[in-house]
């Protein structure tokens, strides 16, 4: 488990030292990725219910 | 994104605003991994308009409503992208915009504000999810003590980073 969650760090690690426009084009992919999911019908039912 | 840094500095060229810098989560990204946000915040150095000693971010939203974009709450959308204009609202942030550095985003010159002024201003705003970007910075190691013991020392925001790191951090006394 340790040398799990130890090469998660590195692997986020070697992200945070990419150029700021390839972290950029990561940032858009994310987020056109939680628009799909916030506009998926059935989370929108569940969130109506609190 | 490029494309809204683009509209953005033909604001600036234009005159319609002063310097400007990313912050929050956009910001952060130009130092951490990338983690999810849905719009981007712009602080902006604003004049005030004749005959009021009030700075607004009103001229700004008319000049992108004459061009076209348009308003979401808060927001105004440029390029697909919702982007809050935010003028310093205190020391600390008018330091951060003064102190920003230079960079670009695939050709295209912006601004971003230093890791330290980040960190402070999301110590001072302090919502759960400032925390974690705090963390975040912490665990990166790039912070710069120094630079950093002297924002908050000047900003009076030494005992609430101490706080922090007594609940975070474990740190003793």
């Amino acid at each position: 488990m340790r040398r799990v969650l130890e090469g998660k760090r590195q692997m986020r690690k070697q992200i945070a030292t990419l150029p700021f426009s390839e972290k950029i084009k990561i940032l858009e992919k994310l987020r056109d990725r939680s628009l799909v999911i916030a506009s998926n019908p059935l989370r929108r039912r569940l969130s109506h219910r609190g | 994104m490029k494309a809204t840094l683009e509209a953005i500095n033909r604001m600036r060229t234009e005159g319609v605003i002063g310097k400007y810098a990313i912050g929050g989560a956009v910001g952060a990204t130009f130092y951490l991994e990338p983690s999810a946000t849905l719009d981007i915040d712009i602080f902006v150095s604003l004049k005030t308009m004749p005959g009021s000693v009030l700075i607004t971010v009103a001229p700004v939203y008319t000049y992108l409503i004459s061009h076209g974009y348009k308003t979401e709450g808060e927001y105004i959308v440029i390029e697909g992208w919702p982007v809050q204009f935010l003028s310093p609202g205190d020391a600390l942030t008018e330091e951060a915009l003064e102190q920003a550095i230079e960079t670009e985003v695939e050709g295209v010159r912006t601004w971003v504000m230093t890791a330290e002024h980040l960190v402070a201003i999301a110590l001072k705003t302090g919502r759960p999810k400032d925390y974690a970007r705090l963390l975040q910075f912490i665990e990166t190691g790039i912070l710069v003590t120094n630079r950093l013991e002297s924002i908050l020392s000047r900003h009076g925001l030494l005992e609430k980073w101490e706080q922090f790191g007594h609940r975070f951090l474990g740190d003793e006394k």
